[in-house]
């Protein structure tokens, strides 16, 4: 006899037979092309937020959205993917705010002793791991902010009908924007301006070779920021990407194309994995890279 | 034979169009990933044969380069994404 979780799993998968049944039905109407349906689905919803659609006397729920926001002469548009990063900061707001503790009597039990060992070890593995004791400690807030706010518009990204605001590079361009910053600032500020120039000559070269080396140097603190950005929102956007275009075919092979639910299950938990191990890679390299700045060894 | 060569030679303008070298990108990113992830996997299970008790130690640094290299990967396909518009 399966577990229960096995039997949940099951029943959670087969409910996206009635939807493959609708569409295998309807599947001779369309005149859209995979690529346009593919990349209508990934790309972020401007005017309104379809959060649910309308099925026979439901109405649905679109939420609008303000496409032309402006704050102090800056456009700021407020899509769908905006509303997610409001959406994850009051999230994470209202979930530490409720379980954080003055007791320390007690061990932590539940959700409680789950947030405190994901803390601990981003705290520990991460952050003093690559910055020493006290730089570590300091910056630990930043590199918490970093993998659970991640963590978070990436699960939230999961949920049916919302949208994953970290596949735009756009977001994770402005948060390796603050790695970056932390990389050049924290190097001014902990070496001096002569010191961070001096970063960028490693010892134990002969000098003409440094015409080479220095530039490449130079440039790669700017590579390494555009790393992080790629990395995280392609990604976050190729699991999408892989599973629109699974479900495309489930609308040209009609029902033969019903086998292919099993594969995008599969892509979907997998996804999950990604989600984790994503926010885990940003906040690792992005500690690795300030405590290259901060304390530079060669 | 020559009847297969012309239909060849027929589909290669279609091919050489920014979709069809974007594809031909994107099929070569993959048999990168598959190449590095893949040995990636092969000197972990190695030393998983060598030392079993090891196997959780070695599992994570596995899983950490995996999603590196993978990344490697995404920067082709990105640039494929780029070149299909």
């Amino acid at each position: 006899m399966p577990s229960r979780t096995a039997l949940l799993f099951l029943a959670a998968a087969l409910t996206f037979l009635p939807s493959a049944a609708f569409a295998a039905g309807h599947a001779s109407g369309c005149e859209e092309s995979v690529n346009s349906f593919v990349v209508h689905h990934v790309a972020d919803q401007k005017e309104a937020w379809h959060a649910l659609p309308a099925v026979g006397a439901f109405p649905g729920l679109t939420i609008p959205l303000k496409p032309d926001f402006a704050l102090a002469g800056f456009n700021m548009p407020i899509t769908a993917h905006v509303a997610m990063l409001f959406i994850a900061a009051a999230l994470l707001f209202v979930l530490f705010a409720f379980v954080y503790r003055k007791r320390s009597d007690r061990a932590p039990s539940g959700l409680t002793n789950l947030l405190e060992a994901m803390v601990v070890f981003v705290r520990d593995d991460i952050c003093v791991a690559y910055m020493g004791k006290k730089d570590g400690r300091r910056l630990a807030p930043l590199f918490l902010t970093f993998f659970f706010f991640i963590l978070a518009l990436n699960l939230l990204g999961l949920i049916p009908f919302f949208t994953t605001a970290t596949s735009n590079f756009n977001v994770t361009g402005g948060l390796a924007a603050v790695t970056l910053l932390l990389m050049v600032g924290g190097g001014i500020v902990r070496n001096g301006p002569l010191g961070f120039a001096k970063i960028f000559f490693p010892p134990g070269i002969p000098w003409p070779i440094y015409v080479l080396i220095t530039p490449i140097e130079f440039l790669g603190l700017f590579i390494k920021s555009v790393a992080l950005t790629i990395r995280l929102g392609a990604n976050l956007m190729a699991g999408h990407i892989v599973i629109y275009s699974l479900l495309t075919l489930i609308y040209k092979l009609e029902w033969v194309g019903t086998i292919f639910i099993a594969m995008v299950v599969f892509v979907y938990v997998l996804e999950i994995l990604v989600a984790f191990l994503q926010a885990y890679i940003f906040t690792m390299l992005s500690a690795l890279f300030t405590g290259q700045m901060l304390h530079p060894s060669h | 034979m020559e009847n297969a060569a012309a239909n060849l030679a027929s589909h290669l303008p279609a091919l050489i169009s920014a979709g069809g070298l974007a594809a031909v990108g994107a099929g070569l990113t993959a048999i990168g990933a598959g190449l590095g992830i893949g040995l990636i996997g092969g000197k972990a299970t190695e030393g998983i044969a060598r030392q079993p008790e090891a196997a959780a130690k070695i599992f994570g640094p596995m899983v950490l380069m995996a999603a590196l290299v993978e990344g490697v990967a995404l920067f082709g396909m990105v640039i494929c994404f780029l070149a299909l518009g």
